[in-house]
């Protein structure tokens, strides 16, 4: 016994060294693991996926299945169930983005028939209730030249394919539906008749020719096995002796056209007839439906005054049908256009009717006969370009109390008068917030103000079709909608001019675009918590935009100026009364096609702005390197820098090159040896230095690059090993600082350049988008947030991007915390931040910082919209929300009783003690 | 030998389909076809997961589509070099590498992007199985006794505590007592506020009286 504890006693201090540091090992356990993933039961707490299917192309109503819904196939080459009663999306097929997934023909009958791609197609057969493929089968066209002028449709079960050569003849080919067996061999009409001018008209492929003053209609059905061509002089039919012809839309069911924009023309009987049905406008959308006994034209238009119209006529008498008529004062469906229609007899012998309706700005509308809308989705939103978050204002409590303490004059006694009216005011609040009964609350939800922490925010996104949305980032909730028709958002920008947070001045947001006719520069600017209009509202300007930027400082109303720069290197500056504060400002220009980069100093000089050209590189080398430029990416202007040095393991300090001017740019030209190479440079865009650059061999560069704080990232296609490959890159001052501590950094004053650490690594997928996590202080990791094709957002640390990772780690680099270098990055599937909530077509990835540092708020656009909220180094700034309260709050009470009682017991035992 | 059995049956059925569509193979301007067959995890092959399951070529540069009869072709490619992935967003399929000469010969193999020669070649027309179920969630820790009773911090606490009560009174030693006494001595319950000046003299006092006792140990070991 007393051998075991001689044992015991020095191993008493041993074993509380041992525990103290097991307590260690977990502390780095955790550290290590960074694989982090959301819980089950978040699932749809903090994101939302909204899905699109685009801009619809063909639109057919499926009333053969149990469940109803409509099959579309759009620009976006999406093959989708949308249920009729919700215009939720029931099935989807995505498919091929380019050419080769181009949807040629949609058939729906018992089964649905699509064609797709362009030479060679595909036909393919779908079972439509549930969006599985039956069969599918190629067809190749042997004549390559006039392929895009191909028509196809069904006809009594076989596919027809006919291909008008101008001037020339038509090719009409029918296949057997099922097998794909050519139906007799292609047959050749002569028509030297065609031209581009044509309408078909299934099966009727109608042309005006003929010379100026004689011309004659003619019209051939395509089809038949005896060619008979209907012919007659264009005199007999209008007035005029030219003419215009055009198709309709929406699946009508009688062949017909439109003829200079007025008449209806009908082809009945192998002869032409001109309806009485007169058209509400020149633009009118018009089909011809079945309306239950006899055919009707169902035409809609929109205009200015009224807005949108719908109407109905007898084809026959030409008399309106007055049950179909938009009775509803509808204003925003620009330029609408029939897709689909659907009419029905009522049990009382009333005609029921659903009418599908694409706008100018790519919603779709399901309506009623009377107008009434049934359901629309906003498929502009499937075309994301550019997205901004943008702050919310805050509440008129807090703003009230916030000028509160910014007024420092005044007497003591209006201090305590405004301090008691505002407390009346509080109370006033809390009151009305008791009263509210708990049902109302759903319904005035949002008074938008800024919550807390600042993570409920207004997301504007500018699509490709010119509309603009303000979405609640919160529940993905369109708040307002702008359409301008003029907006080609090629390239366009976005700037948060003034943020809310300057009460009593509106947050302000200007997008400069360019206009699409003309492509001069197009600003817009709105209020983004309201959507509406404010300061230059739309200006359209008489010249082109080259460039453009917001300065630094802001006026006495805290607004940011906007400044252009534009083809003559003229500065414009809105507002105008700003132009002297224009002071240390700095531009650059990159051309993409010649990769040349050019870089402008804008001084004002007492009248006007200038830009002065200060340097000027050619990227490529030379001008005719045929280099061109993938992707410029320059620091985000409103990143912080959290700290200035990485610590060593033998605690000596790397500090870091931070320069806030530095512009990666990447690209991509011809070699004569190496067949394509990729270069990556970084240049200062104040002073034009190049600080550092790298080019691969043998690559293709893919339009994804990260850019923060020190580091870089791109990514590239290796040609040699044909694997993705993502090159990181951080550059680094050295062990000794270049200025002191907290000297501003100058670029045109520094001459030396940084250190560079290189590495590349493997990413065994196939990535379409990559942005970096954003946070208020920049306190939070960095993590890399990587849309591969697959579907999936994989959160990836930068510690495994980093390149400084060692091969064979030495002990101060393992304590460093390096992860040795693995030339494959992992991708695991906790890290995936949409789980199983597929995306498709990702391309870009949107994060922006909230008011927790460990939260950044991220939005990825493609196809579908998908927002959530990562926190990179886990929210250490938030208790989990699976937080016990309860169990904390048991043991702590069990604590107190307990050491009350054994302090009673304690002083009863010593008092017996004392007895004895 | 059973499953062999029916493996070889599937092939033969596979071959079969091959045969029968001649015209697929090559439509004779270069064009190939990638075809394969997925094999669903048994607890989807109910519902129509045909409609979730996609076939990427490259990335979605080319994508095919699942049959009623789970078998796949995709159409219209050029000889090359392809990666092959089925995409499914729950269960994870390996990706095969399939490579098409310009004669419209074929080789399936599976991709090692580190090692790029290396050849490992997979039976072509592909089967493509489904090799797990991914795991998108962590699993929310519930509260155990034994978790609790496992927690180092627990066991950091209860020990010395077994230590310091129950070994003592085990061992008759009068060494061991003295010792005993002395800890006691030093922790001796004083009123509950002062717990500060319990600490610090358990700590300083403790740790002298400690060390004096063990240099002791070591002398008497000595001898």
């Amino acid at each position: 016994m007393g051998m075991l504890s001689i044992y015991l006693k020095p191993n008493f201090l041993g074993l509380l060294k041992f525990l103290n540091s097991v307590n260690w090992c977990i502390v780095l356990f955790s550290l290590i693991n960074l694989s982090e993933c959301i819980y089950e039961d978040q699932i749809g707490k903090f994101d939302w996926r909204q899905t699109y299917v685009g801009r619809v192309k063909f639109a057919q109503f499926d009333t053969v299945s149990t469940a109803k819904k409509i099959i579309v196939a759009t620009e976006e080459n999406v093959l989708a169930a949308l249920n009729l009663k919700t215009g939720q999306v029931m099935w989807r097929h995505v498919f091929e983005s380019a050419s080769t997934g181009n949807i040629q023909l949609l058939h729906v009958s018992e089964k649905l028939v699509t064609v797709s791609g362009s030479n060679p197609y595909l036909v393919r057969r779908w079972e439509p209730a549930t969006g599985v493929l039956l069969w599918e089968w190629s067809l190749t066209l042997q004549n390559e030249e006039y392929a895009e002028f191909s028509e196809w449709w069904v006809q009594n079960g076989l596919l027809v394919h006919m291909l008008p050569i101008f001037g020339s003849h038509i090719e009409v080919s029918m296949y057997n539906l099922m097998t794909g067996q050519n139906r007799g061999s292609t047959s050749k009409l002569p028509a030297i008749w065609i031209n581009e001018g044509c309408a078909l008209s299934v099966p009727y492929y109608t042309c005006i020719s003929g010379e100026a003053g004689s011309q004659q209609i003619l019209s051939v059905d395509v089809t038949s096995n005896s060619v008979q061509i209907i012919n007659k002089p264009l005199s007999d039919l209008v007035q005029t002796h030219e003419g215009i012809l055009r198709s309709l839309d929406g699946n009508s069911i009688i062949p017909a056209f439109i003829l200079n924009e007025k008449k209806l023309v009908i082809i009945k009987n192998n002869q032409f007839e001109v309806t009485k049905v007169a058209l509400g406008d020149t633009l009118a959308s018009v089909t011809i439906a079945d309306g239950t006994g006899e055919p009707m034209v169902i035409q809609t238009w929109s205009d200015s005054s009224k807005g949108f119209h719908l109407k109905a006529h007898s084809i026959a008498t030409g008399n309106d049908i007055p049950e179909i008529h938009c009775t509803e004062n509808i204003v925003n469906i620009p330029d609408p256009e029939i897709s689909g229609t659907m009419c029905t007899k009522s049990a009382k012998d009333q005609l029921v009717c659903r009418i599908l309706v694409t706008a100018a700005d790519d919603s779709l509308q399901l309506m009623q006969q009377e107008g009434k809308i049934l359901w629309s989705r906003e498929e502009a939103l499937a075309n994301v370009v550019a997205v901004e978050f943008v702050d919310l204002p805050v509440s008129d409590l807090d703003a009230a109390i916030e000028s509160e303490f910014d007024q420092k004059e005044g007497s003591i006694w209006a201090a305590f008068s405004r301090r008691l009216h505002t407390q009346y005011q509080q109370l006033q609040a809390l009151i009305q917030s008791l009263q509210r009964p708990e049902g109302t609350k759903e319904e005035d939800t949002s008074p938008l103000v800024r919550d807390y922490f600042n993570l409920h925010k207004i997301i504007v996104l500018v699509t490709d079709v010119g509309k603009i949305f303000g979405m609640d980032n919160l529940s993905g909730a369109i708040l307002w909608k702008l359409y301008e028709p003029n907006l080609d958002t090629e390239g366009v920008v976005m700037f948060t001019r003034r943020s809310a947070r300057h009460p009593p001045h509106d947050a302000y947001l200007t997008i400069v675009g360019k206009h699409e006719e003309t492509s001069n520069g197009l600003i817009i600017s709105l209020n983004p918590v309201r959507g509406t209009l404010v300061g230059e509202r739309i200006l359209h300007l008489d010249v082109q935009v080259m460039q453009c930027t917001i300065l630094h400082q802001t006026d006495n109303e805290k607004l940011h100026a906007l400044l252009l720069l534009d083809k003559y290197e003229n500065v414009q500056v809105f507002p105008q009364f700003s132009a002297p504060l224009v002071e240390n400002m700095f531009l650059y220009v990159a051309e993409k096609n010649t990769a040349k980069v050019q870089g402008y100093a804008l001084t004002y000089d007492g009248k006007e702005v200038i830009a002065q050209k200060t340097w000027s590189i050619n990227l490529g080398g030379d001008s005719n390197s045929r280099h061109r430029i993938v992707k410029v990416v320059a620091k985000s202007p409103s990143e912080r820098v959290h700290s200035h040095g990485k610590v060593l393991g033998d605690r000596s300090v790397l500090y870091k090159y931070i320069n806030p001017n530095l512009v990666l740019f990447v690209t991509e030209g011809p070699d004569p040896i190496h067949k394509d190479v990729v270069v990556a440079t970084c240049v200062d865009a104040v002073s034009g230095v190049v600080a550092a650059a790298q080019a691969h061999r043998r690559a293709r560069a893919l339009p994804l690059a990260v850019h923060t704080d020190n580091s870089l990232a791109y990514v590239y296609y290796n040609d040699k090993h044909r694997r993705t490959e993502i090159a990181t890159m951080e550059l680094y001052e050295g062990k000794q600082r270049w200025l002191a501590a907290g000297a501003a950094f100058s670029s045109l004053a520094s001459e030396r350049a940084p250190g560079v650490e290189r590495q590349a690594y493997i990413l065994p997928a196939a990535p379409t988008a990559a942005a970096s996590t954003d946070t208020e202080r920049s306190l939070t990791d960095k993590h890399v947030l990587l849309a591969l094709s697959t579907g999936a957002i994989v959160e990836m640390p930068w510690l495994y991007l980093e390149p400084r990772r060692p091969v064979t780690p030495s002990p101060e680099q393992r304590e460093e915390g390096l992860v040795p270098y693995a030339p494959e990055l992992p991708l695991p599937s906790e890290a995936v931040i949409n789980y199983n909530r597929t995306l498709h077509r990702i391309n870009s990835i949107y994060t922006a910082p909230s008011g927790l540092e460990s939260t950044s708020l991220v939005l990825a656009t493609g196809l579908d919209l998908f927002y959530t909220r990562v926190a990179p180094s886990k929210t250490f700034d938030l208790l989990k929300d699976d937080f016990d309260y309860y169990l904390i709050t048991v043991v702590l009470a069990a604590l107190i009783l307990a050491s009350y009682s054994t302090k009673y017991f304690a002083s009863r035992k010593m008092l017996k003690l004392a007895w004895k | 030998m059973k499953c062999y059995i029916a493996l070889v049956l599937l092939n033969v059925f596979i071959n079969v389909l091959c045969a029968s569509n001649p015209i697929e193979e090559d439509i004779g301007n270069g064009r190939y076809a990638i075809e394969g067959r997925v094999f669903p995890p048994e607890e989807l092959e109910v519902g129509n997961w045909q409609v979730e399951t996609r076939v990427h070529v490259n990335g979605g540069e080319y994508i095919g589509f699942i049959r009623d009869d789970s078998t796949f072709v995709v159409r219209n490619i050029p000889s090359g070099s392809y990666v092959v992935e089925v995409l499914h967003p729950d269960y994870m399929y390996e990706p095969v590498r399939v490579e098409i000469n310009s004669k419209g010969k074929y080789r399936a193999r599976k991709v090692n992007y580190i090692q790029t020669s290396q050849v490992i070649q997979v039976p072509y027309p592909l089967r493509m199985k489904a090799l797990s179920k991914f795991r998108y969630f962590q699993v929310r820790e519930q509260w155990r006794l034994t978790d609790f009773l496992f927690n180092p911090m627990v066991i950091m606490m209860v020990l010395p505590l077994l230590l310091i009560m129950i070994l003592p009174k085990m061992m008759n030693d009068p060494e061991a007592k003295e010792d005993l006494k002395q800890i006691s001595n030093l922790a001796k319950m004083g009123e509950m506020p002062e717990m500060s000046e319990m600490f610090t003299s358990l700590f300083s006092g403790g740790a002298s009286a400690k060390a004096s006792t063990s240099k002791a140990k070591q002398v008497k070991k000595r001898q």
